[in-house]
């Protein structure tokens, strides 16, 4: 446990702080430590520093917290280098490459609009990527929805992120959403290129046209429209301390303090105040459905998919031609097969027939297994 | 073997023969000048006896068939104990449950939360399979074996550990809240739910056991011009979050272990990084990776998520703790009052926490915030960790009542109301949202989620007023 003296934080390094706490290590139970057990933090809230051998309500075996203990091992570079795929704002982890916005079309139509929609318009509870122009949307962000019929701010990655370097990072490491990590740095340039370009940005005074090829050096000159809409700042030798600062002033962040003694009691509320009921039936989709009832729980009303199934178990044989099954929407094929009656159609499927084993080898209940062969005839009538 | 009817109607005997022992002794008290204290013994005495005779019946009618009738269950063999060797809760609690609703879910229900039935809980533990599940890529199903964690960038001494190497430092075991900031986020312009689990249940309560980073760096060397470390988890998402030295260097873990066993996978199996009283966001899961660096990260759950947009049109970014809140538990808009009898005492029960401190106090209003009482805190009061409050309240049958609860901690902070917050802060923000909560009991006992608070204007400069205030 290193010193928790704000102004010692601030003078001097963490790792100076924490090899002082190494050598000083429980010292914290000094007689000022006891009369303040608590102290200002970061985050405007209260530390609990060791004292007197706990933490708070905790008891600590201190000794077991006083020295370097070291398991594990170093590393190697290849290990290194391949978790190492962050990007930050300065271009520290970027590798070369180039993207045109064409490409970036290409790519986007292959891979990403299924999910984010045509030209990044989003839906289906997957992000929009552009709302159009970022530069005039940017003027959105002080929108607030404080009557029914205002428009809210526009939060797109044209509007709203600081930095474009947090886009090549998430797109390199976390998308395509169901397949992360497959993209190449050539095909992410491209992507980002391809998203400039759909929120109508510009780089270094030139537009990111359909034209437009993106490369390190260009990517590097993006100017992000809110680049400077967040507070406090955290970059710099100063950033944590602005933090501090930040939060140490409740109005900034919409908190109250108060001596517990003054409390407001009484008349706490704005003459102004009204209740205000949830509009309609407000937000009800709940899944399941909300019930405080102690009962046996139903039978799964089938949750079973016939179609799944038959992907799963059927499509390997009854989809093509030469496995010598007969294929689905082959119409004479299933007339044929029908002609022995529909019962015989499903024991020979329970019971195997030919080359098919017994239910197409599936673990299908009976009844699941012709629910599924009802939508083989379904499909091949 | 006596029948049912008959042992009922010897019991209405035993009992009325107790009755006319009382009502006799009363008699005599009155008529002669019998000592009252005298009186008092007797009577006691003799109720007592009927008390542990019979009961006290209410009918002559047959009665409880859930009491007559035996029951399968007292008659039969239950289970061997060889079944269920990982104990599932009763089937009939099946009902106690995560939710979802689409409203807040990819279509994938991969980036995605289910959150936790608050109404049902009791005491301050979550229990594992109800914690609340929030992920970005789904959920990781990790093979420990094969699990790593890399320490790197501003260290004199880079570090890998297998999770076996990991639980040899020094654990450490501390229960803790973990909420989603966005709790309460869907109602900064009005009330949306009609539900506690919905409206609150964005966090869950736990014990946790791991180690204290700190105590995994003291050998490492951190190089003084490290001022930030990045916690990247190693899921699909690659979820990454910046976290200030001081917090890395205070209470920040890394934890395998929850109440008592390990991990869920959707809590980060094998290991997750726990930020005490911070954003549950920066509590990475599925944890692989710590980076130290002189400068932050800006991931993107730090920027275009997971920021407080104001009425200015800045964002307040790494806003890290979970300020002081609180909320009624019982009733809830689940749970209501329907079921009681004009003049039932009842307890009002609630939960309060702070992601910056211990909670200090509780106050209730029943008018909606206008007024306070003082509440009691009940159990253990631990930092940054659930805290239970009660208040005993008499039931007037078609009263209707504005119940709200308003928490205090020790780092002096008071939950605002909602005019106060949003003044602030707009009603934008998305995130943080911590202004007091506020239940209608309805005349027939329902419980209806409401919002007591003023309709915003705006002045011209943009600065956010209120309207009609003199």
């Amino acid at each position: 446990m290193f010193k928790l003296n704000k102004k010692l934080l601030i003078s001097i390094s963490a790792a100076a702080a924490l090899s002082l706490g190494l050598t000083a290590c429980m010292d914290s139970a000094t007689p000022t430590d006891t009369k303040n057990v608590t102290k200002a933090s970061i985050d405007g809230g209260v530390m609990y520093p060791v004292v007197n051998g706990k933490t708070g309500p905790y008891q600590v075996n201190e000794k077991a917290h006083s020295g370097a203990i070291k398991f594990g091992r170093t590393p190697t570079k290849a290990e290194y280098e391949e978790w190492d795929s962050d990007v930050m704002a300065d271009g520290t982890g970027l590798p070369e490459g180039e993207g045109s916005v064409e490409e970036g079309e290409e790519v986007y139509e292959a891979k990403c609009v299924m999910c984010h929609g045509d030209f990044g318009s989003g839906g289906g509870g997957y992000p929009s990527l552009s709302k159009g122009n970022a530069y005039e949307l940017h003027e959105t962000l002080t929108n607030q929805r404080i009557k029914p019929d205002t428009d809210g701010p526009v939060r797109v990655f044209g509007t709203y992120w600081p930095q474009a370097s947090t886009l090549w990072w998430y797109i390199k490491d976390a998308m395509p959403h169901p397949m992360t990590d497959s993209l190449t740095d050539d095909e992410v340039y491209a992507l980002v290129a391809y998203i400039l370009n759909i929120n109508e940005m510009e780089i270094d005074g030139q537009e990111v046209d359909d034209e437009y090829v993106l490369n390190r050096e260009k990517f590097l000159k993006i100017k992000m429209p809110n680049r400077d809409g967040f507070e406090p700042k955290i970059d710099g030798p100063n950033g944590p301390e602005n933090v501090r600062k930040y939060f140490s002033n409740p109005d900034n962040f919409g908190a109250q303090k108060v001596k517990p003694s003054e409390r407001c009691m009484t008349n706490c509320q704005e003459k102004t105040a009204k209740v205000v009921y949830i509009k309609g039936a407000g937000i009800s989709d709940f899944h399941p459905p909300l019930s405080e009832v102690r009962d046996l729980p139903k039978e799964k009303a089938s949750g079973f998919n016939a179609a799944k199934a038959y992907e799963a178990n059927c499509a390997m044989c009854h989809s093509a031609d030469g496995m010598g099954a007969p294929v689905i929407g082959d119409k004479a094929a299933w007339a044929a097969v029908l002609t022995k009656g529909k019962d015989k159609v499903y024991s020979n499927g329970i019971n195997g027939i030919n080359g098919m084993p017994p239910k197409g080898g599936s673990s299908l209940s009976n009844t699941d297994f012709k629910s599924v062969v009802d939508y083989i005839v379904n499909k091949s009538k | 073997m006596k029948t049912t009817d008959n042992l009922i109607k010897e019991k209405i005997v035993d009992i009325k023969k107790s009755q006319q022992d009382i009502d006799s002794l009363q008699a005599k008290a009155k008529n002669s000048n019998v000592d009252r204290r005298d009186f008092l013994a007797k009577t006691a005495a003799l109720s007592v006896t009927a008390l542990a005779g019979t009961s006290l019946l209410a009918s002559e009618h047959a009665g409880d068939p859930s009491i007559l009738e035996p029951q399968s269950w007292g008659t039969k063999w239950g289970d061997p104990v060889t079944k269920n060797l990982y104990g599932m809760p009763s089937k009939y609690e099946h009902n106690v449950t995560r939710r979802y609703t689409k409203l807040l879910a990819s279509g994938n229900f991969r980036a995605s939360i289910a959150v936790t039935p608050i109404q049902e809980s009791s005491g301050i533990i979550t229990p594992n399979g109800l914690f609340f599940s929030r992920s970005h890529g789904g959920i990781a199903h990790i093979d420990p074996n094969e699990h790593r964690l890399m320490i790197t960038g501003l260290v004199e001494r880079p570090l890998v550990l297998t999770m076996k190497q990991l639980k040899r430092y020094p654990s450490v075991t501390r229960t803790h809240f973990i909420e989603c900031p966005a709790n309460g986020g869907q109602e900064w312009r009005g009330p949306q739910y009609n539900s506690l689990q919905f409206a609150k249940g964005f966090m869950s309560c736990a014990e946790w056991t791991g180690v204290y980073v700190k105590d995994i760096l003291k050998d490492l060397g951190i190089k003084p011009e490290a001022r930030w470390m990045l916690a990247e988890g190693g899921d699909s998402s690659k979820m990454g979050r910046t976290i200030p030295m001081e917090k890395v260097l205070d209470d920040a873990m890394i934890v395998w272990g929850q109440n008592g066993e390990a991990l869920r996978p959707e809590q980060g199996y094998p290991i997750r990084l726990l930020v005490p009283g911070w954003e549950g966001n920066l509590c990475v899961k599925w944890l692989r990776r710590l980076d130290f660096a002189s400068e932050p990260w800006y991931c993107k759950e730090e920027t275009s998520k997971y920021t407080v947009l104001k009425p200015t049109g800045k964002a307040i970014q790494h806003f890290y703790a979970n300020e002081v809140n609180s909320t009624v538990t019982s009733p809830s808009p689940e749970i209501d009052w329907t079921d009681l009898k004009d003049g039932d005492t009842v307890e009002i029960e609630g939960l309060a926490w702070s992601g910056m401190g211990t909670i200090t106090g509780v106050d209730i209003s029943f008018d909606g915030g206008k007024t306070y009482k003082e509440a009691s805190l009940k159990g253990l009061v631990l930092p940054k960790c659930w805290t239970r409050w009660s208040y005993v309240h008499t039931y007037k049958k078609g009263e209707e009542l504005l119940l709200t609860s308003r928490a205090m901690d020790d780092a002096g902070y008071i939950q605002p109301t909602i005019d106060q917050e949003i003044l602030k802060v707009g009603v934008e923000a998305v995130y943080h949202r911590n202004a007091v909560e506020t239940w209608k009991v309805e005349k027939d006992g329902k419980i209806t989620h409401v919002e007591v608070r003023s309709q915003l204007d705006r002045k011209a400069n943009g600065e956010l007023v209120i309207e009609g205030k003199a």
